[in-house]
């Protein structure tokens, strides 16, 4: 039953996988190009300060993975108005269980490559003195923040087109009320708190924020 | 005689504009249940229902010995079912749809799946989104018959389809039936294309059930009549009265059910003269059962 659901899963989100565990691989062995000159004090600030920059992009990343892989875990449910999997002998939080299972298991592999990426990249370098390669590290980092968002944006995409307009509308009514509040003088920040609370610790899009460093003190 | 689906007093609305109210349907084990009814008459909703694909507000499902939505997924599993519309993952191929679907049924046969593919000449790697209207009536039919169920529930498998087509998935229908002697609850507003098939039917309009009887009892029972000097008040009848329209002069014409010959009787004791029994096909009785059935009560 599980590998029916996860060979469906692999089908619908194979190309934008692909293209994340390429990515994941690339992206170590690109953050350490510069590692090989350094030398100096200077440079080897320059030098961290290009895997910082270059440490952007593992989160976009798994952010991007994530969100395509909840939504596409549900896509075809949705065009079909969720008549054949309700119509299937399994529960319904069974059913969504596999379908969840299924898309961790194909985000592993993006991780994995981030891992492999990362210990190849650390391999074929001479890190300066004082400085340590962070492989599993980042790789463990990259997949909390790929899991957990994830499974955000999973259960947003199994919820109805109901539901998504009741999300809209909360915010759409937060925004109103933040407009007519400060026109009356009173500053309220209702969306930079609901932000805040989302990415500032305990919020949990936390684990996308901070230094996502290869190589680091 | 024991029941495959039976349902009570069930109650369920969709909206302001759609409501199934005190819906009573019985069908029993090892028949053929044709289930009739106009567009939005509420057959797929009850369908569905009975499915456990909707929760209904009150009433008593039960299908299978198993009561419908709490044991919905064991009853799934000894139901085949083919919906109205396809709803299959369109960017499967045939081959995928066939082992993705496998997968969930224990009873699935892959002996027979093979055989069906080949006799719907269905070609294994063909993408479902590409699959004519037709085809993808037979992969549909195809997957409810391979997992062998004990009942199958159909919603409209026909409409829409080519009559070679449709001969097809019907000719499978009642081979399988032959076979396994496994119950077939079918809806349609085929009218025709269920007199063949059916011994029992049911008649929904506007989320009720409007009649549940034996085929035959429906088809024999259903006659137009003439009648001459038709008492003003038709009193008690032994028949039931769906439709009376006035003729030339003092004739009418009488649509009625429950009709047996020895009840022509009843027209001498009440002054009146049976000129004339005339039979109704399906379809007329189907037509004058539903048009006594809107005409607004006193």
């Amino acid at each position: 039953m599980f590998r029916a659901i996860l060979y469906t899963q692999w089908k619908w989100s194979r190309f934008p996988l692909l293209l994340g565990v390429l990515a994941g691989f690339a992206l170590p062995l690109l953050s350490v190009q510069r590692v090989s000159s350094v030398t100096g004090y200077w440079q080897t600030r320059t030098m961290l300060a290009s895997v910082q920059a270059w440490g952007i992009l593992y989160p976009i990343l798994g952010a991007s993975l994530a969100l395509l892989v909840g939504a596409l875990a549900w896509a075809a449910d949705h065009r079909g108005r969720h008549v054949y999997a309700l119509s299937l002998p399994v529960p319904r939080w069974h059913y969504a269980l596999l379908r969840f299972g299924a898309g961790v298991v194909l985000l592993a592999a993006p991780v994995m490559a981030v891992w492999i990426g990362g210990i190849l990249a650390t391999a074929t370098v001479t890190i300066p003195t004082g400085l340590h390669a962070y492989p599993t590290m980042l790789a463990a980092r990259f997949a909390l923040a790929v899991f957990v968002t994830y499974a955000l944006f999973f259960a947003i995409s199994a919820g109805t087109v109901r539901m998504a307009g009741y999300v809209l509308g909360a915010l759409a009514t937060v925004l109103v009320v933040e407009v007519i509040t400060n026109a009356a003088g009173a500053h309220v920040s209702l969306l930079e708190n609901l932000l805040l609370a989302l990415v500032v610790w305990p919020g949990p899009l936390d684990v996308l924020t901070g230094r996502w460093m290869l190589i680091d003190v | 005689m024991s029941s495959a689906i039976e349902i009570r007093d069930l109650h369920y609305r969709a909206g302001k504009a759609f409501e199934i109210r005190d819906l009573a349907l019985n069908v029993p084990t090892g028949s053929m249940y044709g289930f009739l009814g106009p567009n939005g008459s509420g057959k797929t909703t009850t369908i569905r229902l009975l499915l456990g694909l909707l929760r209904p507000r009150q009433g008593i499902i039960t299908v299978l010995g198993g009561s419908i939505p709490r044991e919905a997924p064991r009853v799934l599993a000894r139901t085949g079912y083919v919906p109205e519309l396809p709803h299959l993952y369109p960017s499967l191929t045939v081959a995928e749809a066939l082992h993705f679907h496998a997968a969930f049924y224990p009873t699935w046969d892959w002996k027979w799946a093979d055989e069906l593919v080949l006799q719907f000449q269905l070609d294994r790697g063909g993408l479902l989104s590409r699959l004519s209207k037709g085809e993808m009536g037979k992969l549909e039919m195809l997957l409810a018959l391979a997992q062998r169920p004990e009942l199958l529930v159909l919603d409209e498998p026909t409409d829409g389809l080519d009559p070679v087509v449709r001969r097809d998935v019907l000719t499978a229908v009642l081979d399988y039936v032959s076979q396994q002697n496994a119950t077939v609850f079918i809806s349609s507003h085929l009218v025709h294309e269920l007199e063949r098939i059916c011994d029992w039917v049911g008649v929904m309009d506007r989320g009720r059930l409007v009649a549940e009887l034996p085929m035959h009892s429906f088809k024999n029972g259903i006659k137009r009549l003439r009648v001459l000097n038709a008492p003003a008040l038709a009193g008690d009848t032994p028949f039931v009265v769906l439709s009376r329209d006035a003729a030339n002069g003092s004739a009418e014409t009488w649509v009625v059910r429950g009709w047996q010959p020895p009840m022509s009787q009843w027209f001498t004791g009440v002054g009146a003269t049976l000129k004339e029994v005339i039979d109704l096909d399906l379809e007329e009785g189907f037509v004058e059962l539903l048009r006594t059935f809107r005409v607004p009560q006193a």
